[in-house]
């Protein structure tokens, strides 16, 4: 190991990382939003909508990532969407995540028992007070351990933005291992770095999880 | 069948059911139902699984949305908008409104179990009635001490007996002061020993005043509470007679007779 590479390197990686995490979090949070809003329609809304959503869910799950990524961004500019690399690749994110957001929101939905939520209308909660009282602080519950699974997931996938020059982590780890024939150096620090994602993410989801059982706890 | 005729000192009532009819797909649920529940009167539904006792009353506050007839509470249709059919839904609003007076308590009890039993009831007071927090904390309080349960305040569902969730969901419904309440077999999933704490609390309500419509197999709580028994068969209204017909002599319908023969067997009447 020749550590006096990370003297030189080091700026590129931690900025490289820094925009992995842009472009992860914004389209984890990004993804989540549109996921809540598809599997909130798919709950309330009539069956043509509901259909398109289970087309496009189908689509976005049925195809890889790298290809949804080249085809925003390659094929984009054909169709008038030109973007840089940076929104692509957090726009892919949200069109790719959404649909498995979704179908944890989904699953969640489905865990209330209809009772509760009829128990609800009797005493006139009107339906936004039952969702955001009644069914998501208990599909939370449910639905932390798998977000976070795929919050992680997401996480890794970052690395396939480096296809269309997102200058994210694994890019400039690409361009530190060409520029100096060294491999073990710049992917033991990109290793680093999405360990401390993952181990951050597992964190937060361990602390969100503990937030929301609280009242299977406390008997 | 006949609209009921009134008892000679009925005041006006407070839901009337007219020609009501209810379809699943292509069973038929209730036929033509004809029913009136006065101020202050128990109500108690009878009759076999599946003859209709609980779609009627979850036709009362529209849980149930009922296909023919009509259901009118203080001269207001429930859950249909007036006019020429086809009928419309009422607006979300305007069907909230009308369930604000119409109290109910399920077989499964159907509290929120992420919050605790005040919560439970505090719940509605501060979101529905909009009461202040102080205000709708006390009036909480006040639902479960009508319950014997003040001292369960903040014990979640999960660590109370079924009895005693279901008292709480009783002093859910109570605390938003409704005209009507609606029981849907409430001490069903009780463990037997549990079942008389609930239905004292159901009498002294009826004692108390409140309008109730109940669906039980409780037999003893019809004949000794109920100011009327209903008894339904295949979705149809075949009775709806003081307790003492059902109960006392011998019930001149066969269906009835049946019925409760079951009962007897088990020598619970």
């Amino acid at each position: 190991m020749e550590l006096g590479l990370y003297l030189h390197y080091g700026p590129a990686l931690v900025s490289g990382f820094a925009v992995t995490i842009l472009c992860w979090i914004a389209g984890s949070l990004g993804g989540m939003v549109v996921g809540f809003a598809i599997a909130s329609l798919q709950h309330w809304a009539g069956r043509p909508v509901r259909w398109l959503l289970q087309a496009y869910i189908e689509i976005i799950r049925g195809t890889p990532f790298m290809i949804q990524l080249f085809i925003l961004y390659y094929g984009g500019p054909y169709v008038g969407v030109v973007l840089g690399p940076v929104e692509a690749g957090i726009l892919s994110f949200v069109v790719y995540g959404s649909p498995y957001f979704s179908e944890i929101f989904r699953s969640g939905f489905e865990s209330i028992p209809k009772g509760q939520i009829e128990a609800a209308r009797c005493v006139g909660l009107g339906e936004g007070s039952i969702v955001r009282r009644i069914i998501l602080p208990q599909m939370l519950v449910l639905i932390t351990a798998p977000l976070t699974n795929f919050v992680i997931i997401l996480s890794k996938e970052t690395a396939i933005l480096s296809v269309v020059t997102v200058p994210e982590l694994l890019y400039q780890t690409q361009t530190m291992a060409a520029e100096t024939f060294t491999y073990i150096e710049p992917y033991v620090a990109l290793s680093l770095f999405y360990w401390l994602m993952v181990v951050a993410t597992t964190w937060l989801g361990a602390k969100v999880e503990a937030r929301v059982t609280r009242h299977l706890r406390r008997a | 069948m006949k609209p009921e005729t009134l008892p000679a000192d009925a005041n006006d009532p407070i839901i009337t059911v007219r020609h009501m009819t209810k379809h699943f797909a292509d069973f038929e649920a209730l036929h033509d139902i004809n029913l009136d529940v006065h101020r202050s009167e128990v109500l108690c539904l009878i009759g076999r699984s599946g003859s209709g006792k609980s779609t009627l009353l979850r036709c009362l506050n529209f849980l149930e949305q009922y296909d023919g007839g009509e259901v009118r509470m203080g001269g207001q249709l429930i859950g249909w908008q007036d006019g020429p059919s086809p009928r419309k839904p009422l607006p979300a609003a305007a069907l909230r409104d009308q369930r604000k007076n119409i109290g109910m308590v399920f077989q499964q009890f159907n509290l929120w179990p992420h919050y605790t039993a005040l919560q439970n009831v505090v719940e509605a007071l501060l979101r529905v009635k909009k009461l202040p927090r102080a205000e709708a904390q006390a009036r909480a309080e006040a639902a479960l001490q009508e319950v014997n349960l003040k001292e369960k305040a903040d014990s979640y569902p999960a660590s109370l007996s079924g009895g005693q969730q279901q008292r709480v969901a009783i002093a859910r419904a109570i605390a938003m002061e409704p005209k009507l309440m609606l029981f849907d077999e409430p001490t069903s999933a009780l463990d037997p020993e549990l079942v008389g704490e609930v239905l004292n609390v159901m009498k002294k309500m009826a004692a108390e005043g409140m309008t109730m419509v109940v669906v039980t197999h409780e037999m003893g709580f019809a004949a000794n509470v109920a100011d009327r028994v209903a008894f339904l068969d295949s979705g149809r209204l075949v009775a709806c007679v003081p307790p003492a017909e059902v109960f006392g002599t011998e019930p001149a319908d066969p269906r009835i007779r049946a019925f409760l023969q079951t009962y007897r067997e088990r020598n619970v009447v």
